[in-house]
């Protein structure tokens, strides 16, 4: 009988909690996870999700001659066919030889070890696809401003925010046509990023021909124009060209554009606000606003308070002093113009987004859980030379693209300006 | 015989005289019924409400309180455009471009309340049109209405529970928001956004408390080891 090998203990340990990762990830803390899995649509094939929607209203209306004159021809409603292909994306986990040494054998240490790295894992999984949800569908996480040998500045949007200490990226001309990565023959990978104060990331290499105005993507993606998750800035967008979900915008300019208030790099002020909300109430109805959110960036969200017209954090988070039951009262969603807020560390710092998440779903191809071939979900690493690697690896996967099924019915704000101190 | 018969007359007479009556304002009901009534519940702020809050929010330069609480119903404001008029399915029946009066706040239902907000937030008249007017069909309408000159009223706070439920008015609870709201003014702005980051911070930290709490369930109890007695 062969000796167990670390390998089967990890695994055997992953198919303990096999059944909390779903949990793990669904957890409807993140804007990802508050977009629901729709039932009516949300397992599909490896073939595109359609989405029927009703692009213009049918029927011809008007007064006609009674009197023997012709009363014309009517129409019917008109449709056209959004459609979604899922994305996959994956995380994966590596467990070093360390780990079985320091444990030296105990079951319940290396059951520790797993399960630390399951939680720790999906929660850098879901912050990943969180940072993805900002994005316009291209994977960009951000913009290069200038280039200090291996420093980058970052443009704001999104600054340094999109990115994390540790993860392969790849360097792309602003045109997203020239791959530097694949040019140079290198990988690059975050060793620091600062999206508080100076917007700046550091790497480990530099692509030959690197410079401002060059754009980072994620790992995973090849070729020019490449397509990752659909986020908010797909979505939400007021642009008259291109393509939403396979329907040519200039086809229906008003129809899949969102409501837009520019703000002029500008501060937040309560008048936009209520623009932005009065243009959703004048396209849906008026008293239709009960799914809406206000999604930002915690800088809009400061921005918000330093208005002193609303409940500040210094009152939610703090306390005001007294400690009574009156401050029950605090602990509800905090609100802007009477829309509950959502902020995000991820989010556009220059951008407010009105969202009716009663129109956003997930189509999901596969639901989450670790990557598995022939029931292994614990995979040996190679080394150079070909042998064993003192490590293991292990996968979360899934497959899924986000959609909207009525653009029109959020609005934003955008072109904001951030509030001083930042 | 005779008086029974009378009696029987009388009472016959003003039987037939109800049933009119009856009759007649059943027909006025029906009348009335035929119009559709929108009927909005509104409600008035109380005398003691305003007082209290007016002492704890003071007044502003137009004499008027800094705090004020209104009933959602009553809360109405402009909205100029183009309005999509909807039918019951949310299929289109019109398009208008007119500037209405309508609830300023979705919770129609609910205390508000409002601080006043000077008018220099909002710039001047001539950049508030610039921003605000909208033009659809050849009409041109500023879509939140006119400049507010004497400043305009702004929400702070809805009167609810955690989960949205009614909470009912008192004079506390609104002076309470009114001095939360000013004592949190006197903090440097510093202090709020680092609050923000720290309830960020927090929020992370309670998922991965969370998370391993919900991988500590993931295992039998004592990790699956038989129990042992101890001697």
């Amino acid at each position: 009988m062969p000796a167990q090998a670390n390998a089967n203990v990890i695994a055997l340990q992953l198919e303990k909690v096999r059944d909390k990762v779903p949990l793990l990830y669904e957890r409807d803390d993140i804007l990802l996870t508050m977009i629901q899995q729709r039932g009516d649509v949300e397992k599909i094939s490896s073939r595109n999700l359609r989405l029927p929607l009703q692009v213009n209203p049918g029927g011809k209306a008007g007064s006609y001659n009674a009197d023997g004159g012709d009363l014309g021809r009517g129409s019917g409603t008109q449709y056209d066919v959004a459609q979604v292909s899922p994305i996959f994306f994956r995380f994966a986990i590596e467990i070093t030889k360390l780990v079985e040494y320091a444990t030296t054998g105990r079951d319940r240490a290396i059951e520790n070890a797993a399960k630390r790295e399951v939680a720790n894992g999906m929660k850098q999984f879901r912050s990943f696809l969180d940072k993805l949800i900002q994005t316009a569908g291209n994977g960009v996480l951000g913009t290069i401003s200038s280039v200090s040998g291996t420093t980058f500045t970052m443009t704001v949007p999104y600054g340094a925010a999109l990115v994390y200490p540790g993860q392969t990226i790849q360097i792309y001309d602003t045109t997203l046509t020239t791959n530097r990565n694949v040019a140079a023959s290198v990988t690059t990978s975050v060793v620091t990023a600062d999206p508080i104060s100076t917007q700046q990331i550091t790497v480990d290499n530099v692509p030959t021909g690197t410079v401002a105005t060059d754009v980072i993507v994620h790992d995973g993606l090849s070729g020019a124009q490449p397509v990752s998750l659909y986020g908010i800035k797909y979505h939400q967008n007021n642009a008259t060209t291109g393509t939403w979900l396979n329907l040519s915008r200039a086809t229906y300019p008003i129809q899949l554009a969102t409501p837009r208030v520019n703000a002029g790099n500008a501060a937040l002020t309560p008048a936009n606000v209520r623009l932005a909300i009065n243009k959703v109430r004048k396209s849906l109805g008026i008293n239709h606003l009960s799914k809406l959110i206000a999604y930002m960036a915690v800088e809009q969200e400061h921005a918000w308070e330093n208005l002193g017209i609303t409940v500040s954090s210094i009152i939610k988070e703090g306390g005001s002093g007294n400690g009574n039951d009156l401050d029950l009262l605090f602990t509800g969603r905090k609100t802007m113009s009477g829309i509950s807020i959502k902020s995000s560390v991820n989010a556009d710092q220059t951008r407010v987004d009105f969202l009716d998440l009663a129109h956003w779903g997930r189509a999901v191809l596969k639901d989450i859980d670790f990557y598995e071939v022939n029931g292994n979900t614990v995979f040996p690493i190679y080394g150079a030379s070909g042998g064993l690697a003192a490590s293991y690896i292990f996968y979360f996967d899934t497959a899924f693209q986000l959609w909207s099924d009525s653009p029109r019915s959020g609005a934003y704000i955008d072109t904001l300006a951030r509030p001083s101190g930042y | 015989m005779k008086e029974q018969n009378r009696l029987a007359i009388v009472v016959r007479g003003v039987f037939l005289y109800f049933l009119g009556l009856l009759y007649l304002l059943h027909l006025n009901l029906l009348r009335e019924n035929r119009m559709i009534q929108v009927i909005r519940e509104s409600h008035d702020t109380p005398e003691e409400v305003a007082r209290r809050l007016e002492a704890a929010g003071g007044r502003n330069r137009f004499g008027e309180p800094n705090y004020r609480v209104i009933w959602g119903w009553n809360r109405l404001a402009w909205i100029g455009g183009k309005f999509e008029d909807r039918d019951a399915h949310g299929d289109l029946v019109r398009e208008v471009v007119e500037l209405r009066l309508e609830p300023k706040y979705p919770q129609v239902n609910r205390w508000h309340v409002e601080r006043w907000v000077p008018p220099e937030m909002y710039g001047s008249p001539r950049d508030w049109y610039a921003k605000t007017v909208e033009s659809a069909n050849g009409v041109s309408v500023p879509a939140l209405g006119p400049y507010p000159e004497r400043g305009e009223y702004e929400h702070c706070f809805t009167l609810q529970g955690p989960k949205g439920e009614f909470v009912q008015l008192t004079p506390t609870i609104v002076e309470h928001v009114a001095r939360a709201i000013e004592w949190a003014r006197r903090f440097p702005k510093a202090k709020q956004r680092g609050m923000l980051y720290e309830r960020e911070a927090r929020d992370e930290r309670e998922y991965e408390q969370w998370a391993y709490t919900l991988m500590d369930d993931a295992v039998p109890a004592l990790h699956g080891r038989p129990f042992v007695t101890v001697a």
